[in-house]
Parts: C-alpha cells; sequence; structure tokens
C-alpha cells in the first residue's frame, strides 16, 4: 500500500482558541490532526476536538447540496437557483417592509475577525443596521466592563504573573491551552485564585479557590478592594497618576467588610483577607482572567467593572505580569460603519442597551425575538443566518422557535440539519474551518497567521463566496470587489506590510510588531478621561451609575419557596462548543449527555441517585434530565449546573430573555431560580 | 582481555527452559567471552510450558510457542546441544555424562532442568490415549485427541490439570475429571476460591467428582479404553490426561539433595553445596520470601528470577536472591484466578476478605503482624492487576494500614493526592 | 530513552490524554481502554496521571511467558505484541502500579508503547503536565513537582508544618 502523506498546517477553529495544527492527508483525504509544535500559542498541544474535525468534515451527516424547504420537505436545488430565489425574497421583503426588516446573524461556529466583518459589511451594504450575533450574550459584556475602566481589554499576561486570578473562566475546558500559560507561571511560582461557584477543571489547581454564590462576584471584587485600600496595599502612584474616581471608589468600598463579602458571596472572611494579601504581595504582577461566568447576570457589566477596577488599584494595568495592551494586527477593516452610517434606522435594541451598539455595534438578539413577533419596535422579516443555533444557544427557547418559525425567510448556511436549519427556507451547506482561507490575529502574541483551504465540496461555498455572490445579486457587488478569499486576504494584509506569501511560508504565526517587556510608558488610556474611570462619566450621561456599583442578584434577596435553587447555565464541557459536536460519536461515549449536577446533600434529600431523572423547572420552562452527583467539594448545595446545547435536555427552556444586564443587555442565564421534582 | 592461550572457561546449562534461557541472557551481560553450552532433552529451542494449553486452546499458533529461535543462541554465543538428556552430573570430574555416551567438561555448571510429571499407579493407565500436559510433543498428541466430541478423562484437579480440562472444554470434549482429594487446585487457591472456580468449572459443562479414585482403565473388545471409579458407573474415554502432580529432575544431583525433600538445595546464590554449580526453576530448593524452610516453587517467575540471579553469578557477580514468591494466575472457566504467597492463614493472622470491589468477584488478604503475606482474587483482570498492587508490599515486607487503598491502585495516586504514604514502593519495582 | 514524565502538581485532570489514548487504541473515547490515566480526587482536588514508566529492569517483560513482551530499540519502549500475547495475565500480576491494561475482547494486554516515540497523550495534554522527556529528567521534573505537592499538602510552604 503506498499512499502520499502530505502535512498541511493551518488553524483549529474547533474552538476559538485557534491552535496551530497539522492536517494529515492522504491521497488528498485527511486522516489525521496533530499539534504543530512551532506555533506561537499551543505549542503542540491539541485538545481532543482538534482531531476530530477530521470526523465533523466527513460526517455522513454532512450538508453538502443546498436545500428548499416545499410542502413535500427538503427539496435539493442547484446552488445557483438557490442564491437566485433568496436574492429575489430578500428585494420583496426589502420594497414591501424596508431594508430594515432583513438582518444577518452570525454564530460562534463562523469565528470572529474578517468572518465576522464580512455579515457585518453585507447587511450594512444592503441598507440593514442589523447585525446580530453570538456577541448579545458572550464577549461583550466583558469588552465592556475592560473598555469602560481601561479604555480597552488588554491581555492577561499569565505566564509572567506572581499571582493568577480567574473568575469565572476555566481555561482548561474553554480555551483549553491557556491552561499551559498558567502552568508555566505556576512552575515559576506562581499562585493561582480561581473565582467560580463550582470546583472547575483549573480549581483543581487552584492554590485558593473562592466559591461565590453565582451572580455575586462583584461583592468579592469590591472585598478585595476594601481590603487593598484599607492595608494600604494599592498601588498609589498608579491611582494617582493613572485614575479618576479613586475618592468615590474608596468611600463606596467601604461598605464591603469581609464580613459583609462572607455574608452577600458565601466567600468566607479568611478566604477575603487571604487573597487581599496575596495581591497585595504580587502587586503589580497579578494577572486577572474574566470569563464568560461573570456575564450572564442581571449585573454582570458592574461585577465585571468592579473586577477591573481591581487591576488598577493593583496597578496591574499595562504591565508586565499583570495586563497588557497589545497592539491591534494592522490590517484593513471592511465593516462600513464610517461609509454607510444606518444608525438613524434604528439598530434593535440600540435604545434600550444603548452601549451594545455604541461601543461594539451589536443588535440584541433578544430584542429581535419581539420585533419578529410583535413588530416591536419595528417588524423584522426575513434573516439568514450562519454559523448558529440559536434553538439551543439563546435564551428561552421556546419563544425563538415561534420567532423564527413567524420569519418570512429564513436562510441558514450550516455544516449539519440543527435544530435553527430545519425551520429555515433554505440551509445552504456551508464550509467548515477547513474549507476555507482567512487571516487570524492571536493579538496576545501580535501574530498574524493564514488558514488554508485544506480541503472542499463542490457546492460548498466558503463564507466569502457566498456573500460575494449573493451581494452580487442584489446589485450590491460594487462593495464585494476581490473575486475570492485569496483577493480580499491580500487587500486585508496590505497595510502591515506583510505578504500572503510570508503568511503561507509560517503557518506558526508571523509577528506583526515585537512584543516588549520594557515598563511601558503608561497612558493615556483610551477613556474619555484618558486615564483608567473607577467613575464613568459617559455610564453616568446614559443614565447608569457612575461607579460599578453592586446589586445583589435577585435570588440572594427574596428566598423563593417555589423556586429554592439558584441553576447556573452553560459551563464549559471539554467535548462540546455550545450546541456543536454532538453528532462526534466518540464524544458521546465520554461525555452520553446532559445532566444537571448537584450536590449530593440535595440529591439525597430529592431522593435520587446519580444518573436519575428530575425535572427542573424556572419561571420561564421547564425540562427532565439526568443527575449527576458531585463530590461535596464541587458545587454548593442548593446550586446546581446544567451545561447548554444539548437538544435532549435544552437548559434554554429555563433561562430568561426579559431579565438583563441593564448595560450590555445580556440575559440573565448564571443565576436562574429553579425547582427540582423527582420523576 | 584474556591472555592468549589460555582456555576459554566453560559454562555449562542443563534445560532449555525459563530458568536457563533467564540465566543465559543475564550471564552475558557480563560475561561475552567464556564458551556457554545449553544441553536440552528437547528436540527443539526453547518454547514455553505455560502456552501449552493456550496451544490446545486454539489462542496460541504452534509457532509461537516457541519463545527464542536459532539465531538467539547465536546471538548470545551458546552451543545449542539438542536431543541432549544428561544422564549423571561427574561433580568429581566436573563433566556430564549424556545417555549415549558422550560427555561433557565444564567449569561452572547450572543445573535446569525442571521437573517431570509423575504418573499414578493405576492399573491400566497406559497406551496412546494417555497422555501428561508437560512437553512440547505431549501436547502435539494431545492436540490430534482433541476431536469435538471426544470423551476425555482428566486424573487430577492441580493446576496444569484444570487448564487441560478448560482447554478441552473449548473444543468441543466431553470432559470427566477425576481427584482423589477433598478440592481442587490446594497449591493454588484456599477453599473458598477453589469452591467459587469450581461452580464455574461446573458450570461449564464438566463432570468434576473430588475425594474419587479412580480404580483402573481397562480396554474392552474393541480397543477403547473404560475407566473405572470408585462409585461411578464405568465409562468410555478416548483421552486420558494425567495430572497428578511433577517431581523436580533432582536425581542429577542426588548428593545435595536433603533426605525426604525434594529438589536440589541452593543458597541465596543458586549455588549449590558444590562449589561453581548452580541449580534453579523448578528443580530447586531455595529460599522464599520472609524466611522460613526452603522450597521448591515450581512456577515460571520463580525460574526466571532464580536463573537471572543464577546467570549473574555463574559470571562472578554476586547477585543475591530475596527468595521467591509464589505468583499464579490464569483465566480459565470464565475467570481470572489469581494467588500470591502465603494465602493459607495461620493462627494469629489477620484475614481481609472482600466481595465488593469493582472487577472482583472474590478477595482474600492474610495479614501478618500487619503486613500482607499472601492472597487470592477471583474475577475479572482487575484480580490480577489487584494483586499486581499488592506484591511489592509482600515481596518486602511493607506493612499496609488501608488494604483496600493498595489494591484498588489508590495508593499509588492517593500516596501523591494525600501527601501521606500508606507504604512504600520502590519505583521501576522489579521482581528482584 | 525518554519516558512519558508526569506532574500531578500541574494536572487539572482535563481527560485529553485518556480519551486520546483510548482513541489510539480503540477509536473511541471509553476511557477505560486508555494506557493513561488520571486519578483525581476532588476532596483533596488533587489529580494524579499513570502511565508506563518503561523500567529500566522492566518485571513484566521478563517475566512474560509467551516472550510477547520486549523493549522497542528505537524508542526504548516495552512493548507488547498482541500477535504473541496469551493472554494469560502475568504481565497485569508483575506490575506494581496497574500500568498493564486487558482487553477482553482480544483477549489480550495491552500497554503504553510511546506511540512509537511520539507519544499523543503528551501531544494532547493542555496543561503541561505531561512531557516526554529523558529518563533522568523525568525523575527530576517529577520529583520537584511531588515535593511541591508535598510541601503544600503539609502547609510547609505557609511556614505552619
Ligand atoms: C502445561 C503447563 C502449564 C503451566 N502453567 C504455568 C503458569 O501458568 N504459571 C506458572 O508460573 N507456571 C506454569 N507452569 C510451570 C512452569 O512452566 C515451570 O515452572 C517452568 O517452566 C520451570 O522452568 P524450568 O526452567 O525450571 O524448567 P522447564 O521450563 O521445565 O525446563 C526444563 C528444561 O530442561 C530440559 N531437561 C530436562 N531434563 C533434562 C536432562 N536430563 N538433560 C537435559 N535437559 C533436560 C527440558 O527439556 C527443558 O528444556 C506450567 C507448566 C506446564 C507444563
Amino acid at each position: 500500500m503506498s499512499s502520499e502523506r502530505e502535512i498541511q498546517q493551518t488553524l483549529c477553529r474547533m474552538c476559538d482558541d485557534r491552535c496551530g495544527i497539522d492536517v494529515h492527508l492522504e491521497d488528498g483525504r485527511m486522516v489525521d490532526i496533530t499539534g504543530n509544535r512551532a506555533h506561537v500559542w499551543n505549542k503542540g498541544r491539541l485538545c481532543v476536538k482538534a482531531r476530530a474535525a477530521v470526523d465533523m468534515v466527513y460526517h455522513p451527516d454532512r450538508l453538502l447540496t443546498p436545500l428548499k424547504r416545499t410542502a413535500d420537505g427538503w427539496q435539493e436545488i442547484p446552488l445557483a437557483q438557490a442564491l437566485d430565489e433568496i436574492a429575489e425574497r430578500l428585494v420583496e421583503i426589502r420594497e414591501r417592509d424596508g431594508a430594515r426588516s432583513v438582518s444577518v446573524w452570525k454564530g460562534e461556529a463562523i469565528g470572529f475577525g474578517q468572518q465576522e466583518d464580512i455579515a457585518r459589511r453585507f447587511i450594512h451594504a444592503f441598507g440593514s443596521p442589523n447585525y446580530l450575533s453570538n456577541d448579545s450574550m458572550c464577549y461583550a459584556a466583558r469588552y465592556f466592563g475592560y473598555k469602560l475602566v481601561d479604555g480597552g481589554w488588554p491581555i492577561a499576561d499569565l505566564e509572567n504573573a506572581r499571582v493568577i486570578v480567574m473568575w469565572g473562566a476555566n481555561p482548561p475546558h474553554a480555551h483549553p491551552n491557556m491552561t499551559q500559560y498558567i502552568t508555566a507561571a505556576r512552575r515559576k511560582g506562581a499562585k493561582l485564585v480561581v473565582v467560580d461557584p463550582r470546583l472547575s477543571a483549573i480549581a483543581r489547581r487552584a492554590d485558593v479557590h473562592a466559591q461565590p454564590h453565582p451572580g455575586t462576584d462583584g461583592a468579592l471584587a469590591w472585598g478585595l478592594m476594601r481590603e487593598l485600600i484599607r492595608t494600604g496595599a494599592y498601588d498609589k502612584e498608579f491611582v494617582e497618576r493613572h485614575t479618576v474616581g479613586f475618592p468615590e471608589l474608596s468611600a463606596y468600598a467601604a461598605t464591603f467588610t469581609p464580613e459583609m463579602v462572607e455574608q452577600e458571596t458565601g466567600v468566607p472572611v479568611a478566604t477575603v483577607i487571604e487573597v487581599a494579601a496575596l495581591m497585595g504581595d504580587a502587586a503589580p504582577r497579578v494577572a486577572m482572567y474574566v470569563g464568560n461566568g461573570l456575564e450572564h447576570h442581571e449585573n454582570g457589566v458592574n461585577n465585571i467593572r468592579a473586577v477591573v477596577s481591581l487591576d488598577a488599584l493593583l496597578g496591574a494595568v499595562d504591565r508586565e505580569g499583570g495586563n497588557r495592551f497589545v497592539e491591534p494586527a494592522p490590517l484593513r477593516t471592511l465593516t462600513l460603519y464610517d461609509d454607510v452610517p444606518l444608525t438613524h434606522l434604528g439598530p434593535l435594541g440600540a435604545d434600550r442597551f444603548p452601549v451594545l451598539y455604541d461601543l461594539r455595534q451589536e443588535c440584541h438578539t433578544m430584542t429581535a425575538m419581539g420585533a419578529i413577533l410583535e413588530g416591536d419596535p419595528y417588524p423584522l422579516r426575513a434573516m439568514v443566518l450562519t454559523g448558529a443555533n440559536p434553538l439551543l444557544t439563546n435564551p428561552n427557547t421556546e419563544r425563538v422557535r415561534r420567532a423564527f418559525e413567524a420569519l418570512d425567510l429564513l436562510v441558514v448556511r450550516e455544516l449539519f440539519m440543527t435544530e435553527t436549519a430545519a425551520l429555515a427556507h433554505y440551509v445552504l451547506p456551508a464550509a467548515s474551518f477547513l474549507e476555507r482561507s482567512e487571516l487570524h490575529t492571536h493579538a496576545k502574541h501580535q501574530a498574524i497567521t493564514l488558514t488554508c483551504r485544506v480541503c472542499g465540496f463542490p457546492e460548498v461555498q466558503d463564507e466569502y463566496q457566498f456573500w460575494h455572490d449573493l451581494a452580487h445579486r442584489l446589485d450590491m457587488g460594487a462593495y464585494f470587489p476581490w473575486d475570492d478569499e485569496t483577493a480580499l486576504n491580500r487587500w486585508l494584509l496590505e497595510p502591515s506590510g506583510l505578504t500572503l506569501e510570508e503568511l503561507e511560508a509560517h503557518p506558526e504565526g508571523v509577528t506583526y510588531s515585537p512584543l516588549t517587556t520594557a515598563p511601558l510608558e503608561r497612558g493615556p488610556f483610551a477613556t474619555a478621561s484618558g486615564k483608567v474611570e473607577f467613575a464613568s462619566r459617559y455610564l453616568k450621561d446614559l443614565g447608569y451609575d457612575e461607579l460599578p456599583t453592586y446589586k445583589s442578584p435577585e435570588y440572594r434577596g427574596t428566598p423563593d419557596d417555589e423556586y429554592p435553587f439558584v441553576l447556573v447555565t452553560g459551563a464549559r464541557k471539554l467535548l462540546y462548543m455550545h450546541s456543536r459536536f454532538r453528532n462526534i460519536a466518540r464524544f458521546r461515549t465520554a461525555e452520553p449527555g446532559p445532566e444537571v449536577e448537584m450536590h449530593p446533600d440535595d440529591a439525597r434529600a430529592l431522593g435520587v441517585g446519580e444518573g436519575d431523572l428530575v425535572t427542573v423547572t424556572s419561571r420561564v420552562g421547564s425540562v427532565t434530565i439526568p443527575v449527576h452527583v458531585m463530590s461535596p467539594a464541587e458545587i454548593r448545595p442548593g446550586e446546581l449546573q446544567i451545561t447548554h446545547g444539548w437538544s435532549e435536555a435544552n437548559v434554554n427552556l429555563l433561562t430568561h430573555d426579559d431579565r438583563f444586564d441593564p448595560i450590555s443587555g445580556f440575559p440573565l442565564m448564571k443565576s436562574v431560580e429553579v425547582r427540582v421534582e423527582k420523576v | 582481555m584474556r591472555p592468549a592461550g589460555v582456555m576459554r572457561r566453560h559454562v555449562a546449562i542443563v534445560g532449555n527452559g525459563a530458568a536457563a534461557i533467564s540465566a543465559l541472557e543475564t550471564f552475558r551481560t557480563h560475561d561475552r567471552d567464556s564458551r556457554v553450552t545449553v544441553a536440552s532433552a528437547e528436540p527443539c529451542t526453547a518454547y514455553s510450558r505455560v502456552l501449552l494449553p493456550y496451544y490446545l486452546r486454539r489462542k496460541v499458533p504452534y509457532h509461537h510457542l516457541f519463545i527464542r529461535d536459532a539465531a538467539f543462541y547465536r546471538d548470545f554465543d551458546a552451543d545449542l546441544l539438542l536431543e541432549s538428556a544428561v544422564e549423571r552430573v561427574d561433580v568429581g570430574a566436573r563433566r556430564l555424562e549424556f545417555a549415549d555416551g558422550r560427555n561433557l567438561p565444564f567449569d561452572r555448571l547450572l543445573l535446569a532442568p525442571g521437573s517431570s510429571p509423575v504418573r499414578p499407579p493405576i492399573p491400566g493407565l497406559e497406551g496412546p490415549e494417555v497422555q501428561h500436559l508437560w512437553r512440547l510433543d505431549e501436547a502435539g498428541r494431545l492436540d490430534h485427541l482433541f476431536r469435538q466430541g471426544a470423551r476425555a478423562l482428566v486424573i487430577g484437579a492441580g493446576f496444569v490439570s484444570l487448564q487441560a480440562v478448560w482447554a478441552a472444554r473449548q473444543r468441543g470434549l466431553v470432559v470427566t475429571v477425576i481427584e482423589l482429594a477433598e478440592r481442587i487446585l490446594p497449591t493454588v487457591l484456599d477453599d473458598a476460591g477453589a469452591r467459587i472456580l469450581q461452580e464455574c468449572i461446573v458450570a461449564s459443562g464438566v463432570d468434576l467428582h473430588t475425594n474419587t479414585r479412580t480404580e483402573g482403565l481397562m480396554r474392552d473388545e474393541r480397543g477403547t479404553l473404560r475407566v473405572s471409579v470408585e462409585g461411578l458407573p464405568s465409562f468410555a474415554a478416548d483421552v486420558v490426561i494425567v495430572g497428578t502432580g511433577v517431581r523436580p529432575n533432582d536425581h542429577l544431583l542426588a548428593e545435595c539433595v536433603e533426605p525426604a525433600q525434594r529438589g536440589i538445595t541452593v543458597d541465596d546464590t543458586m549455588q549449590t553445596a558444590i562449589d561453581g554449580v548452580y541449580a534453579a526453576g523448578d528443580v530447586a530448593r531455595g529460599p522464599v520470601v520472609g524466611g522460613g524452610p526452603r522450597t521448591v516453587h515450581a512456577l515460571w517467575p520463580t525460574a526466571v528470577e532464580q536463573g537471572k540471579i543464577a546467570g549473574a553469578n555463574l559470571a562472578g557477580a554476586r547477585a543475591t536472591y530475596a527468595g521467591s514468591l509464589s505468583m499464579n494466575v490464569t483465566s480459565m472457566f470464565g475467570v481470572t484466578v489469581a494467588s500470591l504467597g502465603r494465602f493459607a492463614a495461620e493462627e494469629g493472622d489477620t484475614v481481609v476478605l472482600r466481595d465488593d470491589l469493582p472487577g472482583l468477584r472474590y478477595l482474600k488478604i492474610v495479614v501478618r503482624e500487619g503486613v500482607p503475606v499472601g492472597a487470592v482474587a477471583l474475577g475479572g483482570a482487575a484480580a490480577a492487576t489487584a494483586l499486581g498492587f499488592l506484591r511489592p508490599f509482600v515481596r518486602q515486607r511493607v506493612p499496609v494500614a488501608d488494604i483496600e487503598a493498595v489494591v484498588t491502585g489508590e495508593h499509588v495516586a492517593g500516596r501523591i493526592a494525600r501527601g501521606r504514604a500508606i507504604g512504600r514502593v520502590v519505583p521501576g519495582g522489579s521482581g528482584s | 530513552m525518554r519516558i512519558v514524565a508526569v506532574d500531578p502538581d500541574s494536572c487539572v485532570a482535563c481527560r485529553n490524554c485518556e480519551y486520546t489514548c483510548a482513541f489510539q487504541q480503540t477509536g473511541d473515547f471509553d476511557r477505560a481502554r486508555a494506557h493513561i490515566r488520571v486519578a483525581y480526587y476532588p476532596a483533596e482536588r488533587a489529580c494524579v496521571p499513570f502511565t508506563c514508566m518503561h523500567c529500566a529492569e522492566a518485571w513484566c517483560m521478563e517475566v512474560c511467558p509467551a516472550g510477547a513482551i520486549a523493549r522497542n530499540e528505537e524508542t526504548g519502549a516495552v512493548e507488547i505484541d498482541a500477535a504473541r500475547c496469551a493472554g494469560c495475565k502475568m504481565c497485569l500480576l508483575a506490575c506494581p502500579f496497574g500500568n498493564i491494561g486487558f482487553d477482553e475482547a482480544d483477549g489480550v494486554s495491552g500497554k503504553c508503547d510511546l506511540c512509537g516515540g511520539d507519544p499523543r497523550c503528551v501531544g494532547s495534554c493542555i496543561s503541561g503536565a505531561l512531557e516526554y522527556v529523558e529518563v533522568e529528567d523525568a525523575f527530576a521534573f517529577r520529583r520537584e513537582a511531588l515535593d511541591t505537592r508535598l510541601r503544600h499538602v503539609l502547609r510547609l510552604d505557609k511556614g505552619r508544618p
């Protein structure tokens, strides 16, 4: 047997870690994926999702032909016909209901950067401001927390830190290769503090695991600030030279005594004092990383702002071993916000959550459901959705379903017939990351990588080709002048002085600007005041508190006999990425299905054991799900966790799409009041 | 370098089994110069007796029975004399005398001729259907006799016999086992373990009789062997396997066999009372772990260990043997059976009995003054793994506070996890 | 010769190594079939990976009555030749660390073979707890890690034993 084995180097995009991979091909067919040892980020190490990309690409259920919904079910149609018909329908709807009744929804599966921006470009060129995405509930709230305080989101300099603090983040499952950076720091003596209601994978290595009740992280952050101020361990020089609002901050912090913090968060007084002391000793080499765990609460942004303020008190902003600002990649931008401003058309959610649109040009997906179903604030009739499965991932699934069913046109680009795709009028086969070529920035390393198209299928278009072909059918081809991805990539890259050929020769990543280790000349910060803002004028003007005031989650205040448990949803698992990869057979062997994680005391009280079925009910809905009895150390009594993305027991049937963080508009998903009954 | 003109030292090894091979390999790591001769009674390169039942059961093909080939003897620079049964060792003249009259002088000698099965004094126990399962040629003959539906009589219910029974059942024979003693496997299992295995044997369709005497065999008019057994109607047998025990081939050095004992006595260097003459394997009566009287442990691992020590010492190294520890494992009748050390409890011992550990149907550990000295386990593969975890503690006589932690492997991980030592395990802990 | 050294002080029990190894053996993710195991103790928050150390004096290899276990000259790995293995389980009884598994379906023993010199478990270790290093370094690596852990457990690092 002689078969040619060839290796192509590119990036894995099974999650957003984007690790360097070696794709092994035999006679042009992928047979294996291993780590690229030279890659700046992962240094050859890979989680097991990467290899499963082979199985995903060649999966027997892969969609490879365009499908049209007809009265008799799905009909396969040629790609050109599908695009013609979609373009025709879009024009009709625009003529009837206006351009803003058409939207684009970009999911996490497609990625960010250039893919996000092409989608934004398309919808703006079409005349609608309604770009929707997964950022309505991921990432943006943290971005605001940092942007509002620091003027930008610096990167945690983990490997040079003396203390690392993970707030609601579990890298081994969510960003696997970040773990090796934490290990590197710990091997040099760094202490690790993990703040998480659950004993997450990373908490197993923590020197201190602070276990706050869900949504109370802000109180802990304030308590730590109080300690640092009280003991004088904060960086006075930094505070004086580079911050505004310290007197207000200091006054507000005063009420967060360790006793009060223990009362509110459940984190013992001694732990609060210990963590503050660790931080004070290590400052400014304290690297804090905030995860999605802090975002899905009614007080998410302010909790995050409080954590970010703590960074500033420690002088850990823009410092080696703390948080560092990186230079953005010198790439062209694809969006049209300057060329074609459409704010006058009322981007969905921009009035309710002005920060969301102002700082990130995101429309609000939950508001979009109201627009579809109730015409509030105006009708939304069509949606082109790519790489997303909101029927499993957005809150209040029943309402999402009703909304999607009510659309006049739903076009879904997908690899598989998902719950969302099943509701579409047209399903177009989408290219996986191994069938696309695009630029990626590794901000931490200030490096760019070009991915390569390792394989392809005839009727399957890459993202750019799709938007390009549709745009040309809609008389907006001028906005999509590049013939293909490569031409686009070349144009994007031009300002950097790098060439595609250089990137092709260096799949391990090419540095666009060397990282400096010299002490940084700090400020001005990219805030209105040019300083780090403990108190935000900008927010005040929008009618919010200027300080990141703490609001106790509703469930803490009013013990509710009807819903006595608090449910965290969406903890990431190693093998699954949101709703994806449930169809990889071997993943099911390892993690067979959904489960509700429960403290053994609660299981005993309910009379249930491992694997027994319970019904979990919130004010929104209910699911029936097997119990996973945790070890007592892993979760607190009265608290539960269910990971999202399972159609068998979809936890978003329980989550709220009408209770939001007031600044970001993020939904309440990680402190949901529920009751549990044995089935 | 040896000065020119000086005769190469000659080391003779009698036997070509586990002990001999292990000795040769070890010897050559110390000594590349001396001349080595390996004398074997059998006509082939080394094969594994342990595999013979697996061969009969068709698990192992014939050619895989051979664990060393001709190239091996070349590589290890040894002359292999086949079909050369040594009849007598002339200790005074320091030479071997062969059955055919040849003789061979030696400077140093290792006796590793193993043991031979004994044939009990049962009238009529002869003919081509009557076989032991010991040598390769015997296994070959049994293979021919093992025909689907054939009727087999197995006399004796020891370790080898039962493996033969299991093979016969796998090959579709109708099997009757007659054991004179009260129970099966006295040297390998305790009573309770034996009972469990006995149930499995019976469940597999074997007609098993303990406490029963085989009175005699006769041929009927058609030449078929008929067996008469105490208390049973007589029955016909197409195959008879005799497994009533073995005895060491210690006649080769009778002067080193103590009265009323079996086996050539050796010290902890594997040397006999005669300078430069060593013995190892089934033929040797050597030290045992934990002290006590010297014993013959007729087991493969013991032969390997003793061969290693003897091989090193033949080359002038100074290796000493910590003593043998009996260890047994096999899988038959759907159950893995393992035992270790002294599993018969004595006065004052603590006995740990468990039937609730994952993968173990039965576990018994005998603890003497805090130190585990022996164990029996039945179940799945976990039975072997569990005793594997325990073995270093028995061997090195390490007191164990938490037996369960040890047999579940908890101790290895747990001592790191909990920062407390349950016992001491030497990393890379090999047998010797 | 190089072996897979483990550092419990860095392990997060993410199971990537177990899945990867099981996949190598069987094409599936049944962790029980992996030749590397990670013991996890929630109460102590301890994670302890275990895999074959390819002992210099490999007792499993010496004792194998089928001559099925041999050292790979190139990689130094102690390997089981499944075609020769009779399934007698002597090696399971010989290993003091439980590092040999048994494949019930095929009736043969199985163990780490260092994937022919490029152990996939190490490539999938996202914490860096596994390293493929020279034996001498492995002991330094492990010892250091173990000391840290012990110091931590005994609270020596905090000055209160
Ligand atoms: C069927 C069977 C199954 C077994 N199963 C197991 C088991 O599962 N586990 C276990 O631990 N043990 C088992 N044993 C026992 C094990 O095989 C022996 O303990 C082991 O082989 C002893 O090794 P040795 O080198 O002392 O003798 P042997 O391996 O018997 O080798 C003796 C060698 O000496 C030669 N020889 C004998 N007499 C002379 C002579 N006069 N001159 C020259 N050469 C001579 C023989 O031809 C042979 O080559 C089993 C044995 C048998 C027969």
